[in-house]
């Protein structure tokens, strides 16, 4: 059991911060280039919609049955909700705050710096949130397919057995890291933010 | 002279037409100058102000700053908007080192300075508040402090006062006319208020609306420091307010579906009938 948890803490560690990064990186590129925002963004939401277990079979014919496999799934199925969530987030800021920036000698580099992302950190950080439940979907399913250890695979071992009590522990399991998570990162993140902002008064 | 206007026009294009907001304005302003300009609401005054500051591009015309041509925004024109602007994710002393974190001025510097304007605007003590903690008047007095860091000899303000509460703006009239007395920057200073204009400014150039332009300009000559029950600043106050008052009516007859006419307001004090008052 326990070895199971490591297997996918691994994995969704390490398909996580890949995602994080392609889709910062992704996100930034489009609200910085117009021409990448108008070719780009609707193939991104088409991806999107995508839902990421129909990565697999691509992959496993890409990767073969192994670990890199599984990640390409998580990776691939987290990324575009972390850049759509980065992109709307920077769109949708206070224009005044750029004016205000700018008079005072923003520009380029500093400006994204110093005030574009942290005036969309609300927004990147829901976009983050819901691409750690996105991320967490497609190793589950990764792994009930294709993995030789890991929450998933405990899973389907148990269904294998007729074992409802297993398959339900696990469930179990899974609702239990994910709230987890959820309170001691994301959640501590939010309640700081929010405080700052004063958005937790209304 | 630090600010010229040169032959500035504006329209911007819409659907079915081109709407001639600024049309030929020339303006200078002087080193160490308070100006108001004073206008009905949607004769380009803040379009001009935002012109001068780089952040709108004129049509035609150029606006040139210390003998050199704008081009864009930039922290020798710091603008003061109607909303404070502050940054909710940093402290309000944080805020105010803003710009000066940008230009690159080392941390104690930058502390020492941003103390130095905190005092000028009464804040001290609430240094390490976030903004919301802050009223709106306070808000206010933090953009102030942190348009002053920048020691630019230009402060464009663009209805700084005009969403806050009558108390609150008198008293933030008086801390901006000391301050501008300490100081002695160009001021150019947008508003609607015509008590509020005569108070503050050396010069006031009232504009005409559709398409914008010059009507008239008032030199005020009062001393200072100047109070608002100062009863010479009302009879200056009725001389401009008619002057507006025609040009209030014409945006109102464009902007509103009916036919709509004001009567004549025959309460409205003329300051030629009654001579010596005044002097």
């Amino acid at each position: 059991m326990s070895i199971a948890v490591f297997a996918s803490a691994k994995r969704i560690f390490l398909g996580y911060m890949l995602s994080i990064i392609i889709g910062i990186f992704v996100g930034l590129a489009i609200v910085r280039f117009k021409y990448l925002d108008e070719n780009v963004s609707p193939l991104i939401l088409g991806l999107q919609t995508l839902p990421s277990i129909c990565w697999l079979p691509f992959s496993i014919l890409w990767y073969g049955l192994n670990e890199s496999a599984i990640i390409f799934v998580i990776t691939i199925g987290s990324t575009f909700a972390v850049s759509i969530a980065i992109e709307s987030g920077m769109k949708n800021i206070n224009p005044l705050f750029v004016r205000a920036a700018k008079t005072m000698g923003a520009k380029g580099f500093s400006l994204y710096w110093n005030v574009i992302i942290p005036a969309s950190l609300p927004s990147i950080i829901t976009g983050l949130k819901q691409g750690w439940s996105f991320a967490w979907r497609a190793l589950m399913a990764g792994e009930m397919l294709s993995a030789t250890k890991g929450l998933g695979q405990v899973l389907m071992v148990g269904r294998d057995l007729a074992d409802i009590s297993q398959v339900m522990a696990i469930m179990i399991v899974i609702v239990i890291l994910g709230v987890a998570v959820d309170k001691l990162i994301f959640g501590r993140m939010e309640i700081n933010i929010r405080q700052k902002w004063g958005l937790d008064k209304a | 002279m630090s600010v010229v206007v040169e032959n500035i026009s504006k329209s911007f294009i819409t659907k079915n037409d081109t709407i001639n907001t600024l049309s030929n304005i020339s303006i200078e302003f002087h080193k160490g100058e308070f100006v108001c300009i004073l206008g009905p609401s949607g004769c380009g005054k803040s379009t001009l102000l935002n012109i001068i500051a780089g952040l709108e591009k004129e049509t035609s015309g150029r606006v040139i700053c210390n003998g050199k041509e704008v081009k864009g925004a930039g922290p020798d024109r710091v603008v003061m908007f109607q909303e404070p602007a502050l940054f909710p994710w940093l402290k309000v002393i944080d805020n105010v080192e803003f710009g000066m974190k940008l230009a690159g001025i080392p941390k104690d510097e930058r502390r020492e300075k941003a103390m130095k304007y905190l005092k000028m605007v009464h804040l001290t003590r609430f240094q390490n508040c976030y903004i919301h903690e802050l009223s709106g008047g306070m808000r206010q007095r933090v953009a102030l402090a942190r348009a002053l860091t920048l020691d630019s000899e230009i402060l464009l303000m663009d209805e700084p006062f005009a969403a806050l509460d009558s108390q609150t703006k008198n008293i933030l009239q008086l801390e901006l006319q000391q301050i501008w007395l300490e100081t002695k920057k160009n001021i150019i200073f947008v508003t609607h208020n015509v008590e509020e204009a005569v108070l503050l400014a050396d010069r006031v150039i009232v504009m005409s609306a559709n398409p914008g332009t010059i009507k008239k300009e008032f030199h005020i000559q009062l001393a200072r420091p100047r109070q608002p029950e100062n009863i010479d600043l009302a009879y200056l106050a009725a001389d401009i307010m008619k002057e507006l008052k025609e040009e209030v009516e014409k945006v109102a007859k464009a902007e509103f579906d009916t036919n709509w006419t004001s009567k004549k307001d025959l309460i409205l004090p003329d300051s030629d009938s009654d001579m010596g008052t005044g002097i």
